[in-house]
């Protein structure tokens, strides 16, 4: 009794209590300190993450472009032999004419060399278009061609030594008389979503990669929702607990742990390999990354039945629902907010997962999107693989530029998640 | 045979209660054991619970009543562990043989909860979906039907009639747990359990909740697992005292409180044990 009032060196209870205060206030502190830190820090480190891609992709959102009128020469082009062309060297005459003192043919030729590639193929489509437009001036407004871009967006230093540097003083001269007289622009750079991949940064677009994921990403969905589902309701609601759903339950869990390099692996020796299904097609890849989300599903599902509470079970077998009803009646339709939760963020991982796409050739060049999910396509991550190996200088910012706009998706399906489980969530 | 609570008029219907007992004998169990695992939960357990009366279990926590009242509609199946031995008899038909769908038992053999847990769902459907599972309406309007007077039945159509289509989680305690009696009651059993349906009310809720229950006995079976013996005193006719797994004592409610055979039933009511 003499212990609980007064320690053994005459202090009471309380005197200890307030001696240890201090020090677990400090404690506490310390930890707060700390946290607060660590997310100062993750913070930062996405700051500079988000910053550096914007700083160097922003400029990809626009595209240089150049106005002139073109005489379409019914001597260079006629209706017979649209095809074949002759485009280029009536875009040359346009800027021959402006510049009547450039008289050199090699000369003429590095002049042409402000259009972009694809500009005669513009100029071709709406000659195609319209065949009236022969013999007729017209005003055209097409890329210029990368250089150019570069010049314009600030990006060549117009102080580097004339033989080092990309676009020599005569052809800066050229550029600044026609920036001098209003032909040069810089819209916003809409081709960057609506062309397929090119070798030519400035005709270079998403659209492949886009539609590449999006074929990809309906086939892993089509797979894995309904499969995924499956297994985590039998697993959860009707399988028997013994050593066997023990072990499947734990390779589930392994499975999502796996790389998802291996899972490519697999694709390619056995989708392509033994099925011969087509490379770099996104069904393969769609069905690759099937195999990956699905123990994510499996999980997230699993997860969300077993926080149905057992009292809405019991509601339903007191009056007499079969096993079924409740599991498919009740259990299921309260967890269908986690269900979707986990399944998007399970396509957003897939969304932006790399390494198996690579192993199944979906990082091949292909400059038109792909129509059906069995045309060979690229995904978003693996355009930006491909774009990021590039030597043009004008890829740089595009590459930063298709990392935004993938970012942009993931951060819409994370969105739409939280969105999901906010509005679904029940308070039981 | 005169008790000490309640007036003359109840202990008149009692007594017309009893005549009736004797003859129709709802539930008959005989040597009942129930096992989670090792643990063998309900002992030999004998007794016959009548029609038309409510059968009030009490005893200690954890000494079987829940169990024993769950196995009389198998609710039991759904824990993996639990084994039930023995015969329980409900019209003289074994409810543990394997020709016996527990569906269909479900549906005779009613249950309320502990705590009052109505479907995320509006209050028409919650009554409605026992009926509608079963089939028992051809029509809306049959079904409709139904659902009036069940919620008659619950005593709550008054204060819900007007806001059929609102959530049934959005009502009070009390009135959940009489949305669930009317829930239970939809799917016409005949036979009613009580797993402590008060527990999770206030006082004006669990007098409107015992009040329903002696409206119910008229046509039910009813069977009310509770840890409050003044409840048990009020609503029910028989009493059984379960401890440890025993069924100690089984007889007329005013007799057990009043005049307990057993010394553990004593003990328990007078508080000494529990």
């Amino acid at each position: 009794m003499t212990d609980m009032t007064s320690g053994s060196l005459g202090k009471t209870n309380t005197d200890l209590i307030r001696a240890g205060l201090a020090r677990r206030n400090r404690n506490q502190l310390f930890l707060q300190g700390f946290g607060m830190a660590a997310i100062a820090f993750a913070f930062l480190m996405l700051a500079i993450l988000v910053g550096s891609l914007v700083l160097s992709g922003y400029k990809a959102f626009t595209q240089t472009h150049i106005s002139v009128d073109v005489f379409i020469d019914p001597e260079e082009i006629s209706v017979e032999r649209l095809p074949r062309g002759g485009f280029e060297e009536v875009l040359q005459a346009s800027l021959v004419s402006r510049f009547p003192d450039v008289t050199e043919r090699a000369e003429q030729r590095s002049l042409r060399g402000i259009f972009s590639n694809g500009a005669q193929f513009l100029l071709r489509d709406m000659v195609v278009a319209d065949n009236s437009l022969i013999g007729q001036t017209v005003r055209i407004t097409v890329p210029v061609s990368d250089p150019y871009d570069q010049v314009n967006k600030g990006l060549i230093d117009r102080e580097t030594p004339n033989e080092n540097r990309r676009v020599k003083d005569n052809e800066l001269a050229w550029f600044d008389a026609l920036i001098a007289e209003g032909a040069i622009s810089s819209p916003i750079n809409w081709a960057l979503l609506t062309n397929a991949d090119s070798r030519f940064p400035e005709l270079a677009g998403l659209k492949g990669a886009l539609v590449g994921s999006f074929w990809a990403l309906l086939i892993c969905f089509l797979i894995a929702f309904p499969l995924g589902i499956g297994a985590a309701v039998y697993l959860e609601e009707f399988a028997p607990k013994n050593k066997i759903s023990d072990l499947i339950e734990v390779n589930i869990n392994n499975l999502a742990a796996v790389p998802s390099v291996v899972f490519g692996l697999l694709a390619l020796a056995v989708f392509i390999g033994t099925f011969g299904m087509p490379r770099s097609a996104p069904i393969v890849g769609g069905m690759t990354l099937a195999l990956m989300t699905m123990p994510t599903i499996i999980i997230a599902t699993r997860a969300a039945l077993k926080a149905v509470p057992p009292s809405i079970r019991e509601a339903a077998l007191g009056v007499g629902a079969s096993k079924q009803q409740v599991v498919f009646g009740h259990v299921v339709p309260l967890a269908m907010p986690g269900i979707l939760t986990g399944t998007i963020i399970g396509l957003a991982q897939a969304l932006g997962e790399t390494a198996p796409l690579l192993l199944i050739g979906m990082n091949a060049f292909i400059t038109s999107a792909a129509s059906s999910p069995f045309d060979s396509a690229t995904a978003l991550p693996t355009q930006i693989f491909i774009w990021a190996d590039s030597p043009e200088r004008g890829f740089v910012s595009r590459t930063s530029a298709a990392i935004l706009v993938l970012l942009t998706f993931l951060i819409t399906m994370n969105a739409v998640a939280i969105y999901l489980r906010s509005k679904f969530e029940r308070k039981w | 045979m005169v008790s000490p609570k309640g007036d003359k008029t109840m202990n008149d219907m009692r007594l017309i209660e009893r005549a009736v007992d004797m003859n129709d004998i709802k539930i008959s169990a005989r040597n009942v054991q129930v096992y989670y695992g090792a643990t063998h939960a309900i002992k030999d357990v004998n007794v016959d619970i009548a029609d038309k009366t409510v059968t009030a279990f009490i005893g200690p926590s954890g000494c079987g009543k829940s169990t024993f009242l769950r196995s009389l509609n198998r609710m039991n199946d759904t824990i993996d562990i639990c084994r039930v031995e023995g015969d329980i008899l409900i019209d003289g038909q074994d409810i543990y043989n394997p020709n016996i769908d527990p569906v269909q038992l479900r549906a005779k053999v009613g249950m309320v909860f502990q705590k009052p847990n109505p479907f995320p769902k509006s209050i028409y459907d919650n009554v409605a979906y026992g009926p509608k599972i079963h089939g028992l309406a051809k029509n809306k309007a049959e079904l409709d039907e139904i659902v009036e007077k069940s919620l008659r039945r619950g005593a709550i159509w008054d204060e819900v009639k007007d806001r059929l289509n609102a959530p049934g989680t959005g009502l009070s305690g009390g009135q959940q747990q009489r949305l669930c009696i009317a829930r239970a009651v939809a799917t016409e059993p005949e036979i009613l359990l009580m797993d402590e349906p008060c527990s999770a009310l206030d006082p004006i809720a669990t007098a409107q909740v015992e009040e329903l229950i002696d409206e119910l006995r008229s046509q039910y079976s009813v069977v009310i697992v509770t840890h409050s013996m003044q409840q048990a005193a009020r609503v029910s006719q028989k009493t059984a005292f379960f401890h440890l797994g025993n069924l100690v004592e089984y007889g007329e409610t005013g007799k057990i409180f009043t005049n307990p055979e057993d010394p553990r039933t004593e003990s328990y009511i007078s508080g000494r044990i529990g």
